[in-house]
Parts: structure tokens; sequence; C-alpha cells
């Protein structure tokens, strides 16, 4: 029982200073509000595939628009929509980060590898996550443990590297 | 190694022991598993790596397979494009940056990395009118002037006193961190409690530590 292990945990989202810090993150905790992803899926979106990036980019400009409208109306209580469209502005992203990994600009190293090809970038990431681990995280700050958490394969790669000291990775690679 | 960083003292080997090689998952997969841990009480789900960064797509695809109401936690070096903070707007509800360096020297020495405060600063303004802001500082020893006390100033004047900020005392020197000198041992009582003056001084009122 995860209360033994934390207890600090139990009244952490009662805290003052949790909530002054983390007050939506704490009603989401509580379902008194919907996480950011669930707004997103509530979002139509129409697209047919042959829009170039620029465009994309301009219809999720103008619906993080509609987003922040809604996710407002919802947090002072308007009713949550019953249906939800089949391509949302959840997909649109998704869309959009796919057609990224063409030639990779997530981080700032811009390394601009084709990782949908399955080029690694800096990162040793390519095409997929290959998951590697999750666990009930109880090491993380009060307000947030249980927390759970998905590690990927490359960094235990690492982790294992660097307790058998038989650690190949140089830096730089 | 699924990160964006090469920290010579990288820790990730410490969460280890509870690793279990070998298995993957697909998004359906993780989405089950993700809705399961809401279930039983998990507060939110941790996004790590590595680094989550190189993992946006196939989180997003995740997210879209999930039932439950469960928060993102994006667990992150915050060293990310504008590109990648707006597709993150509206899916992370919790930023959990790490803000290692307080110098764009330091962080090239140590983590590899370049234009280190122009990113930083400006992707922890970003996350903080987007979503909700946390900041993990890992005091590294030697490293309280050039490091520890830029960036305490910058929360402050920048960010807001009342950020809050978990303030960690535990640098162990793992992996390559024999490479830099100055951090080849654990902080000292002495650094730890000038650490705390300086949270003091600057005038954070939010503080874990």
């Amino acid at each position: 029982m995860w209360y033994f292990i934390r207890p600090d945990a139990v009244s952490a989202l009662e805290d003052p200073k949790v909530i002054e810090a983390l007050p939506r993150y704490v009603d989401i905790v509580k379902n008194k509000k919907l996480a950011k992803f669930r707004i997103c899926r509530l979002i139509p979106v129409e697209i047919s595939g042959d829009e170039s990036m620029e465009e994309l980019w301009n219809i999720h400009k103008k619906l993080m628009n509609e987003y922040i409208k809604l996710e407002k109306e919802l947090d002072e209580g308007k009713t949550i929509p019953s249906e939800t469209p089949k391509f949302s502005l959840l997909h649109l992203k998704s869309t959009i980060a796919q057609r990224i990994m063409r030639s990779c600009i997530l981080c700032e190293r811009r390394c601009m590898k084709n990782r949908e090809e399955g080029e690694l970038g800096y990162c040793k990431v390519g095409k997929e996550m290959l998951v590697s681990s999750y666990f009930d995280h109880m090491g993380e700050e009060p307000e947030i443990v249980p927390s759970f958490t998905v590690y990927d394969f490359k960094s235990a790669e690492l982790a294992w590297d660097a307790i058998s000291g038989a650690s190949t990775v140089k830096t730089g690679l | 190694m699924g990160c964006n960083f090469r920290c010579l003292h990288c820790q990730n080997w410490t969460i280890s022991q509870q690793f279990e090689k070998g298995e993957y998952y697909t998004e359906k997969e993780l989405a089950l598993l993700i809705d399961d841990a809401r279930r039983r009480g998990c507060r939110n789900q941790n996004w790590v790596g590595g680094d989550p960064i190189p993992h946006i797509p196939f989180w997003l695809r995740v997210l879209l397979y999930e039932k439950e109401n469960m928060p993102v936690f994006f667990n992150t070096n915050g060293y990310l494009t504008i590109e990648a903070m707006e597709l993150l707007r509206g899916i992370v509800d919790i930023y959990k940056i790490d803000f290692k360096y307080g110098n764009n020297r330091c962080a090239e020495r140590i983590s590899d990395v370049k234009n280190y405060m122009e990113v930083i600063t400006r992707n922890l303004k970003l996350a903080k009118d987007y979503g909700e802001l946390l900041i993990r500082i890992l005091v590294l020893p030697n490293h309280l002037d050039c490091c520890l006390s830029k960036i305490l100033e910058f929360i402050s004047k920048e960010l807001g006193k009342n950020t809050r900020v978990n303030l960690m005392d535990q640098y162990t020197p793992h992996w390559r961190a024999k490479e830099v000198p100055e951090i080849t041992r654990r902080l000292n009582s002495y650094e730890w409690k000038k650490a705390i003056e300086m949270v003091k001084y600057y005038g954070l009122t939010n503080v874990i530590s």
C-alpha cells in the first residue's frame, strides 16, 4: 500500500503550497477537471492529409484558440460534450508530430534526421519508442506519487552499461 | 540513449534495478496499462525516456487510446523547440523541467548542449503559460555561484517567487563524472547550507528541500 511508503503524499493534494502552484492538476487528480489531452480530443478537425506543413500549422493555430476557449468553459462548469469527433485536435497534433520526424526538430539540437525512415537522431531514437519498463514511481514529489512512469529501452541499455562498467557510450555519439 | 543530453554525471542507472528488460509495448497496450494505473490510484502518467522529447510522436498516439482522465506529467530537461512546445500545449498538464545550469559554458561542458540558457528560459516561461510548472534543481558541487545562484535569480525575477521548486541535495557522481574534476564528489554540508541561504536570499516561497 503506497500510503505506508509515502505518508506525506496522502495529504499533499490538500497542501496549500501544492494547490497554489498546481491547482488544475490537483483538480484533475480529483476528477473535478479534464486532463488537457481529453479536451483536445473534443475539438473536431477536418483535413485531407495532403496539406503542407505550413497549412497544418495554420489549422493548428486556429484550433488552439478554440482549445483555450473550451478549456476555460469546461473549467467553469460547462457540460462535457457527450460525442467525441472522429478526427480531433489530438489527431492533428499526432499528424504534425509524425511529419516532423521526417526531418526531426523536436529538440533544440535540430539534428533533422529522418526518423520516420528509421534513421536515429542524436538521441538514438528512430521511428518507434521501445518501452522497456513501467512502474508506480514512489520517489517523486509528494503531490506526484504514485506516478505511473515509463522508461524507454535505450535508457535502460545505458543504465545497464553504467552498472556493469562496460559502457561503450561516448560523448558526442 | 533516448535522451538529447549527454550529462557526464547521468544518474539514470539508479532506477534501473526496477527495469524489466526486453519487453515491448504498442501504443494501445500502453494505453491500457495507463488506464489500469489510474484506476488503482496513480495520480499521473509520467513520461520520462531518457527524455520524453524524442518520444512525443509516440506519446500523442498513446493518448488517442486512453480512456481515463489521467494528467500528463512531462518529465523533461526542457531542451525542446518552439514547435514541440506548441504540440504539447493542450496536452501536458504539468511541465516538470530540470533547471540544470545557470550559464551556457557549464551546460556545454557537462551536458554537451549549446545555447542552453536561451532555450531553457524561453521554455520555462512558455511552460508556465501553457500549463503548470514544477522545477527540479539538482545542486552540483562547486556550481553554486556559477549555476545555482543564476537559476534562482531567474526563477525569482521571471517566473515568480511562488514557483514550486524541488531543490535536491542527493547528487552523487555517476557514469563519467570523473571527467569533470569539480563534480567528482557529493555536495558537502557547507554547500547545502549555502544553497538554502540562496533560496532565502532570492525570496522563493514554495521550495521542497
